[in-house]
C-alpha cells in the first residue's frame, strides 16, 4: 500500500506542462507515467546506415485513430470486490460525506 | 493570390488525424500528412479515412485535397465551411461516430445550419455510439453556447458489419463559443441508460438492464434504463446490440460508457462491462467526459478572449496530443495543474485563454 502511495504521490507532482509541451515523450508513455530518462533507455538504437523493420512493425495491429477507449476485462474485474463498489459512494449525491474520510 | 500563402502544418503518420483535419478547417491552415501506413502490407489510407475526406469536402467550399499516387500521403487547403444540407454514405469499416467527432467541432462554425444525413454502422467496438454521440457528445457541445437547434435522431440503426443505419444531426451556426468554466464535478444525481438490440431477441435489452441494474441500483435511487426498440426495416442489416451508460452530477458534469454485443458474450455481460466502466470514469472524475476530452480542448481554445477552464480527469493520450496539435495551429498553450485538495486525485485543471475566433462564414441574418 506504501508503494501505491509513494507512486500516487510521484505522479501528482509531475509537472505537466512540462512533459506535453517540452518533452519527446509520446502521449501514451506520458499517461504511463514514465520519464524522459526511462523512455531514453529504451531506444538506444544501433547506428546503422539501413534498419531492418521489425515483423511485428508490418503486423495488422495498427493503432487505429479512435476516441473510445477499449475496454479492459483486467482493469473493469477490480469492481467484482464490494469495497471498491463502496469506496466511490461519496461521489453520488446518495453517498454522504462520511465515506471521504476513510482512506 | 495577393495573400501570403500560410505555412502548411505538416504531420506524420495517421493518428490522430480527424482532431487535425478539424483544426485544419478551422484555422484555414493547409495540413500535410506524410507516412500513412508506409510500412503497411496495405499501405496508405484506408477507405473510412478516404470515405471522411470526401465528407469533409461536401461540407466545405473550395476545399482541395491532394492525395498521393500511393495514398500514404496528402494535402489539405482548407476551404470555408458551408455546411447545409450533406448526405454522405459513411464507410462501413467504422462507425459513423468516427465521422461525427470532427464534424461536431467544426459544424458551429459553418455558414449555414447543418443538417447532415449520415448512413452506415451506427455503433460498433471503436467508435463512439449513436447513443453517446446524443446523449453525451451533444451535451458537451451544448456547453459552448451550441444549443437552439441542436438535435440528433437515430432514424435507422445498423450494426456492423453490413451497418444500414441512418442518422441525423442538425446544428445551428454560432458567432462565437463562449467561454468554458466548469471546475466544479458535483456528485452524482441520476443515471441513464439506452439498451439497444437490433435483429437479435428483444429479450436481450432487458436482460441487458436488469444486469446493469443490480451493479448501479446501490449509488442512486434515480436510475432509469430504456429499451430502445428498432423494428423491420429500421434496425438494420446485421444483428448487434449494446448497452450506454451516462451518468450525470449536479453541476451537469456527464460521464458515459457503453458497450456492445461481442460474438460469444452474453448481454449480462455487455452490461456489466458498460457499468464497470462507467464506474471508472466516475472515480476519475472531472467535469468532462474523457472521450471529449479533446473536443472541449479545442472548443475551449476557440473561445473568446477570456479565460477558459475546465476540470478534467487523467487527461487520455488524444488529449496530450491534442493539447499538442492546438499549439501547432493556434500557438496558445494550456495551462496544466492538478487540483488540490483531497478529493482531486489524479486531477488536472486546464485553463487557457482564448483566441477569440469569430465565425466570420456565418450568414448574416
Amino acid at each position: 500500500a506504501s508503494e501505491a502511495f509513494e507512486r500516487q504521490h510521484k505522479r501528482r507532482k509531475r509537472d505537466w506542462m512540462k512533459l506535453i509541451y517540452r518533452s519527446t515523450l509520446t502521449p501514451e508513455q506520458i499517461v504511463r507515467g514514465e520519464t524522459e530518462q526511462e523512455a531514453r533507455i529504451e531506444d538506444d538504437d544501433e547506428d546503422e546506415l539501413f534498419k531492418f523493420k521489425s515483423k511485428d512493425q508490418m503486423g495488422t495491429d495498427e493503432v487505429l485513430d479512435q476516441t473510445k477507449e477499449p475496454l479492459s476485462k483486467e482493469a473493469l474485474a477490480e469492481w467484482d470486490d464490494e469495497e471498491m463498489l463502496d469506496s466511490i459512494r461519496h461521489l453520488f449525491i446518495t453517498g454522504g460525506d462520511t465515506a471521504q474520510g476513510d482512506e | 493570390m495577393s495573400a501570403p500563402r500560410p505555412t502548411v502544418l505538416k504531420y506524420s503518420g495517421h493518428e490522430h488525424l480527424r482532431t487535425r483535419l478539424a483544426m485544419s478547417l478551422l484555422s484555414g491552415k493547409p495540413l500535410r500528412v506524410d507516412n500513412i501506413r508506409p510500412d503497411d502490407k496495405n499501405p496508405g489510407l484506408r477507405d473510412y479515412e478516404a470515405s471522411l475526406l470526401r465528407l469533409l469536402e461536401k461540407l466545405s467550399n473550395g476545399t482541395v485535397i491532394e492525395i498521393s499516387y500511393t495514398g500514404t500521403a496528402f494535402l489539405l487547403k482548407p476551404g470555408v465551411l458551408n455546411g447545409g444540407r450533406v448526405e454522405h454514405d459513411c464507410a462501413t469499416s467504422r462507425a459513423v461516430g468516427y465521422y461525427l467527432e470532427p464534424i461536431l467541432m467544426l459544424a458551429p462554425f459553418c455558414k449555414k445550419p447543418l443538417e447532415l444525413t449520415l448512413r452506415g454502422v451506427t455503433s460498433d467496438a471503436l467508435d463512439l455510439s449513436v447513443d453517446t454521440i446524443r446523449t453525451v457528445s451533444l451535451p458537451h457541445l451544448q456547453l459552448f453556447g451550441v444549443s437552439d437547434g441542436l438535435e440528433f435522431k437515430i432514424k435507422k440503426r445498423g450494426a456492423p458489419p453490413l451497418g444500414g443505419g441512418e442518422v441525423q444531426l442538425f446544428c445551428p451556426v454560432v458567432k462565437q463559443v463562449t467561454s468554458l468554466n466548469f471546475v466544479d464535478p458535483g456528485r452524482i444525481k441520476r443515471i441513464r441508460g439506452i439498451a439497444h438490440a437490433v435483429r437479435v431477441s428483444p429479450q436481450f435489452s432487458s436482460r441487458m438492464i436488469d444486469a446493469a441494474r443490480g451493479l448501479l441500483n446501490r449509488y442512486v435511487p434515480d436510475l432509469y434504463l430504456y429499451s430502445d426498440v428498432y423494428k423491420g426495416d429500421e434496425s438494420g442489416k446485421s444483428p448487434g446490440y449494446g448497452l450506454t451508460l451516462l451518468a450525470e452530477s449536479t453541476t451537469g458534469a456527464l460521464y458515459g460508457a457503453e458497450a456492445l454485443s461481442e460474438p460469444g458474450l452474453p448481454p449480462e455481460d455487455v452490461a456489466q462491462n458498460a457499468a464497470r466502466a462507467l464506474l471508472s470514469d466516475v472515480r476519475a472524475g472531472g467535469c468532462i467526459d474523457r472521450a471529449h476530452q479533446s473536443m472541449v480542448l479545442v472548443l475551449m481554445v476557440l473561445g473568446s478572449e477570456d479565460i477558459a477552464r475546465a476540470r478534467m480527469g487523467p487527461l487520455s493520450p488524444r488529449a496530450i496530443q491534442t493539447l499538442r496539435d492546438i499549439r501547432d495551429f493556434w500557438g496558445t498553450s494550456f495551462k496544466v495543474v492538478p487540483v488540490d485538495g483531497d478529493d482531486g486525485d489524479g486531477q488536472l485543471l486546464l485553463s487557457c485563454f482564448g483566441v477569440g475566433f469569430l465565425n466570420s462564414n456565418r450568414t448574416l441574418a
